[in-house]
């Protein structure tokens, strides 16, 4: 099947102007200020609050429960249980459905009927006047549990007569998956050596600052639900709503609030969402919840915890002719959440931006007795890049060939592109050699084996790493509201102002700057002219909101063909007008002039005169009125159907970003404590629409990156029971422990895309798991040590280096 | 949240607020910053029936020196620690402590009787009021004593504080001229609660030596080593240090940021630095 | 339990009567219906909620309402009340992109105003350390401190 490819992505359009400029974000004026509108910020007459009652179990069968003390509280207007609620609404919709992955289904409800799966599941849903009330009343509800053995290892899980999470199922296998090229048993056998090991990645999660927040009216005499959220799709959330509340899909509203930050985690269906739009439904009354933080912690989705057990087979050249890897995902309990798909992810990314051809990959995704998954930044693409990473940092370490080397040796190579990988999927565009090279160079990297010894010499132990991460973006799985298409309707008012309306969403991050500046340089109108409306069901179009980095990869691709439909007709007016061929115009600022003539124009304003004014007029009566245009984009290169592609397989990515990090540290190696010196950044998502907003995403990127690997982790203990509920536990890195950020972009354009944009919202967090750990393990060479597992806490860097230090080697 | 009702008292005297903490007998919490007992109402691990603001009675927040001495009251926020010239000169181990408690909104409001009191077992200040010879001047309805800070601290997150008592005020001799004092932490991210910490004070001529170490036991710990450096300061000392540091972490916690075995290595590495940065600091004359 | 109170707030005198169960930042957000200030943990430690009490930063969430009687309070809305008329910390904010989803922001210009009350020429290190009690997740800090030090070059400049 031919694939659509934009060779030239500009031919359509006036020339870049705003695009590729630093413009600042729109919405700053009014944050800075402290006049945002989040959700925690509506208040409505008469509204209630409600609080939750989670489970403190991990696993058990709920017996009885005693709302009567509860209910008795002044000032609480309802008590909501499973009996109750499962009786009004269907099972909770998935917004992936499991089939389409081939995986395994459970049925889940608002409120779990029978027993708790995790510590913090939702067992019952306190209304009240005020919200120290309804908290009151909550823990005054008597649950009778009895309590299951918890689940808690995803190894022990998968084994014979492990405790079963899900009744229905045989196991607590959730799905599988496997991927394989070549002979690898061939490639083993000819290698020259073979490296082993197991790399975890350890559960962390996205942790906006702004925790999850909505309010909720349900208008009885309209029959229409309102549900203002922080959420980042307002569009499946409002197919969830309403076919769990069985209301008609139309008379539900979602309207986005600003978002202050989701980082994935805003991602529907979270049971909480359908239970306070039915309380607001039941009860006639305004609902407010604002997530508490420790809630968050428990209960709103977690992220990472994969094992990956490898072995690879390389030659003494560097080169690796053969992998085998077997991941199991602990996704925790199965919900309706996005995140146990991250696994699938992982597994289709090996070998990342390497050229293996001899694979074998399997993946088993299996359901513990932890808080499930939900869409985290890096979306499982960073347990990929930290195995690939730490495999070729092995193998340079195995065959003595410097580390840089090693990766250049083993490169897909610029012109393989567009490159078929093992799982199917279709890499688009690259130089990995090229950045690779200006990485080395902004690291001075030959001059530093001097600078390493010179500071040694000091007593001080610094150590280089370097990983190169690869960030697939533009999300699209079969049987799913997580697709590659988009709308994006452009409304031009009679005095010439532009309306976008797009069905992308902001997660605060301000693509609805970065679609202005596209909309802008495709008209050729003055930005400050565009306005641009998101995430209100009712106003905006038909969209699947935002995720893997699609609002502009895929929202501003949209927005580009609405606004060249815009301009095809604004120039056959004008061209009415000018009394020339269309073809002969361009524009720019909101004036269209003759190409050859500048003077001889007209302005926006006086075409869309022409048009709305003077309908029977002159210039505008051969075309039909109004000057509004919707269009929907659908990303090239991903496939569903196999059997229409010759390589057979699945393709979810149609984009293909990387980046390649370097980072300097300093290791003390008497107490294990970890100091970036300096960390690097050579970036490539193709075009970049704002540098200035791109380059700050990537700084974000870096420190939820750098926090994973050295600081944030969610510890369960052996019985379910989550250790880590605050942020005096869960330590996110301030100002003082991230270093400065030194960032170069390189623009290599996916033939893929319109604009020949990538995504860069993903981009920087995957690298420094293997990055930092590259470092450390290169300050104390002598030691030898191999990290395999993060965080790199100083007590376990401390740990590894002393284990090394008494058995002369130093796997950890 | 706070979702537990309780009564609240702003009393203008030290006397009032004394009754009330006496009325309550210990289900009443004397509320002088907040920075911990705020949270840990919000948390619901603390349940008070009534809360005694100390933020409105005046005369708790000073400092002052006499000769010998420098006074604190109890209700001296960090920052005012952090930044006074008198601690800068006479306590500097104290105002080095207070720069690295939490951040500079929470050492606007957090006090050094409230941290005190409170006793966690990782904070900055016990090792330091083990090694300046602090003494807490202790308020109830029926009195007032002084107790050695040695004496004060009696194990995980208790004190010689009773039902109905208030910390009022600390004190300790000025450490200026012959001292030398160093002082150290391990923490995970900034503004943490130290993972361990230590604090020395050395004597010109090492006539008195003392080290205290955090983060290691149930609560801050006095190590014994003027016996180690009666000889000198040298590496034969530092390892007796290290040695006697090590002993005295027998009983480390656990946790994730950080297990016994690592907690007692880092008390050797902490003693020894701190012991060092103290020696160092010794003033040649 | 309620208790009367009386604050000022960004200049203005209220009198509201709080449940002593609120604390600060909710009493500023629902009573007073200000709700550029934030809360992120409720446990003092994201600064989200930071406000000036009685000219120096606090943290709203782990004070009780009850307790600022009679004192004075500054939150982000008495910083500026006018788009076009930005405090010099807020425009180099925008200018510079030291925020992206806003909501750590509020509290960290009043970090960022505080610091630079105390030291108009503060250098890298210092900047964070002084916004090192305001948790972002969006940024990674390092426009944050660009904007704080543009402030600073803008603010001396017109000294």
């Amino acid at each position: 099947m031919p694939v659509r490819r934009y060779d030239q992505p500009q031919s359509q359009g006036s020339a870049l102007k705003y695009v590729g400029a630093e413009v600042t974000a729109v919405k700053s004026r009014k944050l800075v200020a402290g006049r945002g509108q989040y959700a925690g910020d509506i208040y409505l007459d008469g509204m209630l609050h409600v609080a939750f009652l989670r489970s403190p179990h991990a696993h058990a069968r709920i017996r009885k429960i005693d709302t009567s003390e509860a209910r008795a509280i002044p000032g609480v207007v309802h008590v909501l249980t499973a009996e109750e609620v499962n009786r009004d609404l269907g099972p909770l919709l998935y917004t992936i459905e499991p089939e389409g992955m081939g995986a395994k289904r459970a049925q889940l409800f608002a409120l779990p009927p029978k027993k708790v799966r995790f510590v913090g599941e939702p067992v019952a849903v306190v209304a009240a006047h005020d919200k120290y009330t309804a908290r009151k009343a909550a823990d005054l509800i008597e649950v009778d549990y009895e309590s299951l053995p918890a689940v808690v290892d995803c190894e022990a899980a998968l084994e014979p007569g492990a405790e079963l999470i899900e009744p229905e199922w045989s196991d607590n296998l959730l799905g599988s998956r496997d991927f394989r090229s070549g002979d690898p048993d061939r490639a083993f056998a000819e290698a020259d050596g073979v490296v082993k090991g197991t790399v975890r990645t350890h559960r962390y999660l996205g942790t906006p600052i702004e925790p999850r927040a909505y309010v909720v009216n349900y208008d009885s005499f309209e029959g229409r639900l309102t549900f203002w959220a922080s959420t980042q799709h307002p569009h499946q959330l409002r197919a969830c709503l309403a076919d769990t509340l069985g209301l008609p899909e139309a008379s539900v509203r979602v309207i986005q609030a600003d978002v202050g930050g989701a980082f994935g985690l805003k991602t529907p269906f979270y049971p909480d969402e359908a239970l306070i739009a039915y309380l607001a439904y039941k009860l006639g009354r305004p609902i407010k919840w604002i997530e508490e933080r420790a809630e968050n912690f428990l209960a709103g989705g977690h992220a990472r915890e994969e094992r990956l057990h490898y072995e690879a087979a390389y030659r003494k050249d560097g080169s690796v002719t053969g992998l085998r890897v077997r991941i199991i995902a602990d996704v925790g309990a199965q919900s309706t959440l996005q995140g146990c798909w991250m696994a699938y992810v992982t597994a289709s990314c090996i070998p990342t931006v390497y050229k293996i051809p001899n694979c074998e990959i399997r993946l088993q995704v299996a359901v513990t007795n932890k808080c499930p998954w939900t869409a985290y930044r890096g979306f499982g693409k960073e347990a990929a890049t930290f195995l690939m990473e730490r495999l070729m940092d092995e193998v340079a370490a195995a065959t003595g060939i410097d580390r840089a080397a090693v990766r250049l040796r083993n490169y897909i190579q610029p012109e393989d592109f567009p490159y078929h990988q093992v799982s199917g999927s279709i890499l688009d565009s690259g130089n990995y050699p090229a950045a690779m090279t200006r990485l080395l160079k902004m690291l001075d990297y030959d001059r530093f084996e001097s600078e390493r010894e010179a500071a040694r010499k000091q007593g001080r132990r610094i150590g280089i790493g370097i990983a190169h991460e690869l960030m697939p973006e533009g999300c699209t799985l079969p049987s799913s509201l997580i697709s590659g298409y988009d709308g994006c309707t452009i409304r031009v008012t009679p005095s010439g102002d532009i309306k976008v309306l797009t069905g992308v969403t902001s997660p605060g991050t301000g693509n609805e700057t970065g679609i202005a500046q596209i909309v802008a340089d495709t008209l050729g109108a003055d930005l400050k002219r565009i306005f641009v409306v998101q995430g209100d069901t009712e106003i905006c179009p038909f969209g699947l909101g935002n995720f893997s980095s699609r609002s502009i990869l895929i929202g501003g691709a949209a927005a580009r063909e609405a606004a060249v439909d815009i301009r095809a007709k604004m120039f056959k007016v004008a061209s009415k007008m000018l009394e020339v061929m269309p073809a002969d115009l361009d524009a720019e600022d909101g004036q269209i002039f003759v190409k050859d003539a500048r003077s001889h124009a007209v302005s926006f304003a006086d075409v869309t005169r022409a048009i709305y004014r003077e309908s029977y007029g002159p210039h505008a009566l051969d075309f039909e009125p109004g000057l509004e245009v919707t269009r929907y984009y659908r990303t090239p290169n991903v496939y569903h159907q196999p059997q229409l592609h010759p390589f057979g397989g699945f393709s979810a990515y149609p984009s293909w970003p990387y980046g390649l990090a370097g980072c300097v540290v300093e290791v003390d190696p008497e107490t294990g404590a970890v100091k970036i010196l300096r960390y690097c950044y050579v970036h490539d998502s193709g075009k970049i629409v704002n540098p200035l907003l791109a380059e700050g995403n990537l700084h974000g990127g870096f420190a939820q990156g750098i926090g994973g690997a050295m600081y944030e982790n969610l510890a369960y203990d052996e019985n379910g029971q989550l250790r880590t509920t605050t942020f005096y536990d869960y330590t996110i890195p301030t100002a003082v422990d991230l270093p400065h950020f030194e960032v170069e972009h390189q623009e290599t354009l996916s033939p893929f895309n319109p604009l020949g944009c990538k995504g860069v919202g993903e981009s920087g967090i995957g690298a420094p798991l293997s990055a930092i750990c590259s470092a450390i393990e290169n300050a104390l060479p002598e030691l030898k040590l191999q990290l395999r597992e993060t965080p790199l806490t100083p007590n376990r860097v401390w740990g590894a280096i002393e284990r090394a230090r008494r058995a002369g080697n130093g796997k950890a | 949240m706070i979702s537990q009702e309780y009564e609240f008292f702003a009393p203008k005297e030290l006397a009032e607020a004394l009754a009330i903490l006496h009325r309550f007998a210990g289900k009443a919490r004397p509320l002088s910053g907040g920075m911990t007992l705020v949270p840990m109402m919000t948390l619901g691990v603390a349940q008070p029936e009534a809360i005694v603001s100390l933020n409105h009675i005046a005369g708790l927040d000073f400092i002052v020196e006499t000769p010998e001495i420098i006074r604190i009251g109890a209700m001296t926020r960090h920052r005012t620690l952090e930044t006074n010239t008198l601690i800068r000169r006479y306590l500097p181990l104290l105002s080095e402590a207070a720069s690295h408690i939490g951040d500079v909104q929470v050492r606007h409001r957090g006090t050094i009787g409230g941290s005190l009191s409170h006793a966690d077992p990782a904070a900055d200040y016990p090792p330091i009021m083990l090694v300046i010879g602090a003494r807490m001047k202790i308020a109830n309805a029926a009195g007032e004593r002084w107790v050695a800070a040695r004496d004060y601290f009696k194990g995980l997150m208790e004190t010689d504080l009773r039902p109905g008592d208030l910390l009022i005020e600390i004190e300790a001799p000025k450490l200026a001229g012959r001292f030398g004092t160093g002082y150290q932490r391990l923490h995970r991210i900034e503004g943490n609660f130290p993972i361990v910490n230590a604090a020395a004070v050395i004597e010109q001529g090492f006539r008195s030596a003392r080290l205290a170490l955090g983060g290691i036991g149930d609560r801050a710990l006095l190590v014994e080593i003027e016996k180690h450096l009666r000889n000198g300061f040298n590496d034969a000392a530092l390892d007796a240090i290290s040695d006697a540091a090590y002993a005295v972490a027998k009983d480390a916690p656990s946790d994730l940021n950080g297990d016994t075995e690592y907690r007692r290595a880092m008390a050797r590495v902490f003693a020894k630095r701190a012991v060092k940065l103290a020696a160092a600091a010794i003033p040649a004359n | 339990m309620r208790v009367p109170i009386e604050v000022t707030v960004n200049g203005k005198a209220h009198r509201v009567e709080v449940d002593t169960r609120t604390v600060l930042a909710d009493m500023i957000r629902d009573q007073l219906r200000l709700t550029g200030t934030h809360v992120g943990c409720g446990t003092g430690s994201c600064g989200a909620c930071t406000v000036m009490l009685n000219g120096r930063t606090v943290k709203s969430c782990c004070i009780l309402a009850p307790d600022v009687d009679g004192q004075e309070i500054m939150t982000i809305e008495g910083l500026a009340d006018d788009p076009r008329h930005l405090h010099p910390i807020q425009e180099a904010f925008v200018v510079n992109h030291g925020l992206q989803c806003g909501y750590c922001t509020p509290g960290m210009v009043l970090s960022a105003l505080q610091l630079l009350n105390e030291n108009p020429h503060p250098a890298e290190a210092e900047i964070r350390r002084g916004i090192a009690g305001n948790l972002c997740r969006c940024t990674g800090y390092q426009f944050i401190v660009k904007s704080i030090e543009a402030a600073a070059a803008k603010m001396a400049s017109k000294k």
